[in-house]
């Protein structure tokens, strides 16, 4: 949900202590922000964000909760971590992605693009019964789940007279260490 | 060696006047320094604090005016303004005329050091703040006045527990006549907003800044440590209206790094209006052959920094606005001129 532009944000009635809050999770201060925009300029994504990077750390000064876990933003950056590897003060943005991405799961966001989270989910999934990514059951998932049963279809006929796709779901030697982290870390962890 | 005859003439007992009459006298010639105001020290004596190193002007003060009392060639008259001067030959002479009383008296000098010092732009002529219909909208020198208060805990005021601070309240402004940057406001600014977290670290505050200039040994690195460490909030705007709310003010801005319109609740609201030279700056460069700008500064001579006319130099923030620093070098700067002179007169050159 976009800022309302017709009402100003009233900056002592927003959530001050989330700044706090992303410093002692995300273990970064946005305060260090020198607003030079060197992480948008280099995003490989801003150009589809409704918030870009500059903004996003913004928007965690001024404690505007809301808007970030509702953001387009949280699902289509890929962690790529560009912004932070630019930043002349290091400011982690990705990790800040990383936790309001999972405090919109945990408090039943739904993002606008709920394929992305879909995917996200079937991904863990995957990894979570066989150690690892099966990518041919994760597409065929996909596509049942999402509707679109003709979607990438020639393209993966072609990837699987290559050898490319192995329509088996292979599993790692030892399934239990895999199984052990993801109970070590509370439900689906994202990114 | 002999009697070193010569008697120079400082305008103003600000930091830069102190400065340049100190160095004169120790060089061992013969210094009036005259001062509008009942007690020396200028605006120096009325800040609470000082950047970047949160000294305590007063201690500052303090030993301008031990070393002053220590210097026999030193003659301070306070209370005291100069009313005309004329050229006689190489002399000056200059009348002299008590502020309150009609205390009158002539002297007659070999040089003149002008440092007249600066006032603040009359913040009233933006309506759209308020300055001068709520009690609460404040100008910088008089929040110094209020911390001072605060700082010696019998102040009548309650401690607020929010203020907001709008810089370039004047400078920079093409439609007050003021294109100009102020260019001490960012840092004193910081510095007061830093000083109410330190205060009162319930306190909020907000600094309203289009961008924050920290040119000078440590300056960047005490404003970055006001926002990271004091955790005052700069928001990147000009404030564009004031509103009386239950009691509080609101401000209305662009927060200009989103692109949209915010508002934020205050006690209290401190102006960094524009600095511009005292009043009568002008009428007493013209009493000197000195020269003004448009905005009344007084004007350099090409090559030399500190020199308005013949015989006449100027130090502090009658030529632009300086810090506390500045105003020392540019006092001594023009001692150094005056020296010189009165050096070659010595010795039959000049």
């Amino acid at each position: 949900m976009p800022v309302d532009f017709y009402k100003p944000m009233r900056l002592n009635e927003m959530n001050s202590s989330l700044q706090q809050e992303i410093k002692e999770a995300c273990d970064t201060d946005v305060e260090l922000c020198l607003e030079c925009g060197k992480c948008t300029g280099g995003c490989s994504n801003a150009h589809i964000f409704d918030y870009t990077p500059r903004k996003i750390v913004q928007l965690v000064k001024m404690g505007a909760e809301e808007t970030l876990m509702n953001m387009d933003a949280l699902w289509t950056c890929v962690s790529c971590q560009l912004c932070v590897d630019r930043c002349p003060s290091q400011i982690n943005i990705p990790r800040i992605m990383d936790y309001m991405r999972e405090k919109a799961y945990h408090q039943g966001v739904k993002a606008r693009r709920s394929n992305v989270q879909l995917f996200h989910e079937l991904m863990l999934d995957s990894i979570k019964k066989t150690g690892k990514v099966a990518e041919t059951p994760l597409l065929i998932k996909y596509n049942l789940s999402t509707k679109q049963y003709m979607k990438d279809a020639d393209l993966g006929r072609r990837m699987f007279f290559k050898g490319k796709l192995n329509p088996f779901s292979p599993r790692v030697k030892d399934i239990n260490q895999v199984r052990r982290l993801f109970t070590r870390t509370p439900v689906h962890k994202e990114g | 060696m002999n009697d070193k005859v010569e008697t120079a003439l400082v305008v103003g007992g600000g930091l830069a006047g102190m400065e340049a009459a100190l160095k004169i006298g120790q060089a061992g010639y013969k210094v009036v320094l005259v001062e509008k105001q009942p007690v020396l020290g200028g605006v120096l004596g009325q800040l609470y604090s000082s950047f970047p190193r949160w000294e305590d002007p007063q201690a500052l003060l303090n030993n301008k005016l031990e070393q002053i009392k220590q210097c026999p060639q030193i003659m301070v008259l306070t209370g005291m303004l100069v009313a005309a001067a004329r050229r006689e030959a190489n002399v000056y002479c200059v009348d002299l005329q008590g502020t309150n009383q009609g205390d009158k008296r002539q002297i007659k000098v070999d040089a003149a050091v002008l440092a007249t010092g600066f006032e603040l732009f009359d913040a009233s002529v933006y309506g759209e703040y308020g300055y001068g219909i709520y009690p609460n909208v404040v100008n910088s020198l008089e929040f110094e006045a209020k911390l001072k208060e605060w700082g010696s805990g019998h102040s009548q005021q309650l401690p607020p527990q929010s203020v907001a601070f709008f810089k370039c309240v004047g400078s920079r402004d093409r439609s007050k006549g003021k294109p100009y940057c102020s260019k001490i406001c960012c840092m004193y600014t910081a510095k007061q907003a830093g000083i109410v977290k330190d205060m009162f670290p319930e306190a909020k505050a907000y600094v309203f800044y289009m961008d924050y200039r920290a040119a000078g040994k440590d300056y960047e690195e005490f404003t970055r440590s006001v926002i990271e460490t004091k955790h005052v909030r700069y928001v990147r705007g000009r404030p564009s209206k004031v509103l009386p709310e239950n009691g509080k003010l609101i401000v209305r801005a662009e927060d200009t790094l989103m692109g949209v319109p915010i508002e934020v609740e205050v006690d209290m609201i401190v102006l960094a209006a524009a600095i511009i030279p005292s009043a009568g700056t002008k009428e007493l460069a013209l009493m000197f052959g000195a020269v003004t700008d448009e905005y009344g500064f007084l004007e350099h001579e090409i090559f030399n920094p500190v020199k308005a006319g013949d015989r006449v130099f100027f130090a502090g923030a009658c030529g632009f606005a300086v810090e506390t620093q500045g105003a020392q070098y540019q006092g001594a700067a023009a001692a150094a001129e005056v020296i010189g002179l009165f050096n070659r007169v010595e010795q039959g050159g000049d």
